[in-house]
């Protein structure tokens, strides 16, 4: 196994003007893994993917990559390549100059290019349209050919700006899949920034949330879906994301708007007020129940999302029942003991079981 | 006949009418000039005006080939528009480059003096440019005369190109130098071909001014520098005025001008249009 592009940032730090993009951030990325920058817009995942790249540089901190100081070298002497999200490509260019221009930048020799160039296009299946112009591509052959590009010199790490956003929804589905196939058969570091959580979730082998310029959880998808770390990355992952009510905490009772509980869980806190965070699966119809009214039920085909009104809240649940509801009517909901998180009211952080 | 039709009928007709207008104005003084140098030069002052006359291309020959022959002029006025286009562009690109792309100190105000240059009135130069010129002995020199072309040419160009340039997404650029691409290499790979509208553009504009300059020409050049602007006057005397040979020897000057037009027309329009279809004009 290669041991090749090891990334670490450490106290990275970047502000535009007034804007601070990146708040002294830490990160470790290990070789050959896939790795996702979630988080909204405006979160400094982009910006520390062009730090990364040498796009950008801190105005703190330090990048390692393998070991080495690069926080100031040149992008051209960092060996990464990168997929942007408009592409990039050169117009002027056929797709064969296109994806042959980094290797007659890198001096490779010209019977060589031919081969690199004809093997990465095939790689990525637009080896029939070496002779065509980006203009006369569709969206997704000029993804492609931007794949193609960025893999043809074999570059140490692999950087991917929003790939597939620019894509319809189908063609994102089968890109999603073959770009997890290609970074496993290339071996090489992938560095995804996205904004989309199901991408993420599917493709990365462990991920960074970044929010306000802050990374607030780094694990695997599972970890990060499981058991987030802090009310804000509960609110911002899963589709639609964790139900975040007040409660009260005694022991293994848990009070929602004047409705107990019995946990299945037990939590190291003295009694008072809580955060509860409940995913929209985990609630259920039950007679004896947390009443409350019917705001508005929308049908996703397999499943219904019903939207509840819990006292001023509302409430997200997903139900499979084929029932049809009327709005505004009562409808008694429970939730599964063992599934509620419960965070700090103050800090936001989540209270650990014992 | 339904009404949208007439409609569309009538403001047809009345573009037409406009175009044809316009294109009269335009179109009348080459034709008139035309018609006169293939008269002699005493049916050109009979008055009123022959309308039927046994045309004589006497007066081409003359122009060409007589005492006061245009030839040496049309290659002096090649000369001198062809070096202030090729120094114009090979300066103007990289400085445009430079204004669209990099982050100076003081970008802003020189690109705002590089701009007011054009706004002197260019009669108010001609005696600060004889007096330049005189001190540096490059009165009546090639040298001299590109010099001051270029001073005109360059803050042009450069302010033309920064809008082409500036139309290049950042991430084209960006992806080059990942590729390892030097600043000049992707300028050259990358930004360049992209340009070569406005390239193209620019280029017509410098060389038509260059050509057409009549002002400086006649003041700083002499017998050495004669460009055909002012080699022309020499039919033009205290005594008379040989309006037949001037219009033949002024059709001659238009004509690489008029060649050049047709030939980079597809590219005039094309430059000229980039931006106002958003993206549409780079493919």
């Amino acid at each position: 196994m290669s041991t090749q592009g090891r990334v670490s940032l450490r106290g990275v730090r970047k502000i535009f003007g007034k804007f601070v993009a990146l708040d002294g951030i830490d990160l470790d990325i290990e070789s050959v893994e896939f790795f996702a920058l979630l988080g909204p817009s405006g979160s400094g995942k982009t910006t520390t993917l062009r730090i990364i790249a040498g796009l950008d540089t801190p105005d703190e901190g330090t990048l390692f990559v393998d070991g080495a100081d690069v926080t100031f070298a040149p992008p051209g002497d960092r060996d990464v390549a990168m997929v942007f999200q408009n592409y990039a490509l050169y117009p002027h260019m056929t797709v064969r100059e296109n994806i042959a221009f980094p290797l007659k930048m890198a001096k490779v020799p010209r019977v060589s290019i031919d081969t690199l160039v004809r093997e990465a296009a095939a790689k990525v299946r637009i080896d029939h349209l070496l002779h065509r112009r980006p203009g006369q591509l569709s969206g997704g052959q000029q993804q492609r050919c931007a794949l193609a590009r960025a893999i043809v010199r074999k570059p140490k790490l692999f950087l991917l700006d929003e790939p597939l956003s620019n894509l319809d929804a189908q063609l994102r589905l089968e890109t999603r899949v073959e770009l997890k196939k290609l970074q496993r058969s290339l071996n090489v570091t992938a560095i995804y920034v996205t904004h989309d959580q199901e991408e993420a979730m599917t493709l990365a082998d462990r991920m960074a949330v970044f929010l306000e310029g802050g990374i607030k959880q780094i694990g695997t998808p599972s970890e990060v879906f499981d058991r987030p770390n802090c009310v804000e990355v509960a609110a911002f992952i899963g589709s639609p994301p964790m139900n975040i009510v007040p409660a009260h905490l005694d022991g293994e009772t848990l009070t929602i708007e004047g409705h107990s509980a019995h946990l299945a869980q037990r939590f190291d806190r003295a009694p008072g007020p809580v955060t509860a965070g409940i995913r929209p699966g985990h609630l259920r119809i039950d007679a004896q129940g947390i009443p409350t009214q019917l705001y508005l039920s929308e049908n996703l085909g397999e499943s219904s999302l019903l939207n509840l009104k819990l006292g001023d809240a509302l409430v997200k649940m997903r139900t499979t029942e084929s029932q049809a509801f009327t709005d505004g009517e009562t409808i008694p909901i429970a939730f599964d003991s063992g599934s509620v998180h419960l965070f700090d009211p103050e800090s936001g952080l989540r209270l650990e079981e014992i | 006949m339904n009404t949208h039709q007439r409609a569309r009928l009538t403001r047809n007709v009345i573009l037409m009418a406009v175009a044809g207008a316009l294109l009269f104005v335009w179109v009348l003084p080459l034709i008139w000039a035309f018609v006169v140098s293939l008269k002699s030069e005493r049916e050109v002052l009979a008055f009123p005006p022959s309308v039927f006359f046994e045309p004589e291309f006497g007066n081409y020959v003359d122009a060409l080939f007589g005492d006061f022959s245009i030839v040496d002029s049309l290659l002096t006025s090649t000369i001198l528009a062809t070096a202030t286009t090729v120094i114009t562009i090979a300066l103007a690109v990289p400085a445009a480059y430079a204004f669209a792309r990099l982050r100076l100190p003081g970008k802003r105000s020189l690109g705002f003096y590089t701009l007011a240059t054009q706004m002197v009135p260019p009669v108010g130069l001609v005696i600060p440019y004889f007096l330049i010129l005189n001190r540096f002995g490059w009165l009546d020199t090639y040298h001299g005369m590109v010099i001051v072309y270029l001073t005109f040419s360059l803050p042009f160009a450069i302010w033309l190109m920064v809008a082409y340039m500036e139309d290049i997404p950042w991430e084209m650029e960006e992806a080059a130098f990942l590729d390892k691409a030097s600043r000049l290499q992707t300028l050259w790979h990358i930004v360049i071909p992209q340009v070569r509208g406005g390239i193209a553009v620019t280029v017509i504009f410098i060389f038509l001014n260059a050509w057409n300059e009549f002002l400086f020409a006649v003041q700083l050049g002499g017998n050495t520098v004669r460009p055909v602007t002012v080699a022309m006057y020499n039919f033009v005397s205290v005594e008379q005025t040989l309006w037949a040979k001037l219009s033949a020897a002024a059709l001659v000057a238009m004509l690489p001008v008029v060649i050049i037009g047709i030939a980079a027309q597809k590219q005039i329009v094309k430059g000229l249009t980039v931006g106002a279809v958003k993206g549409g004009g780079r493919r």
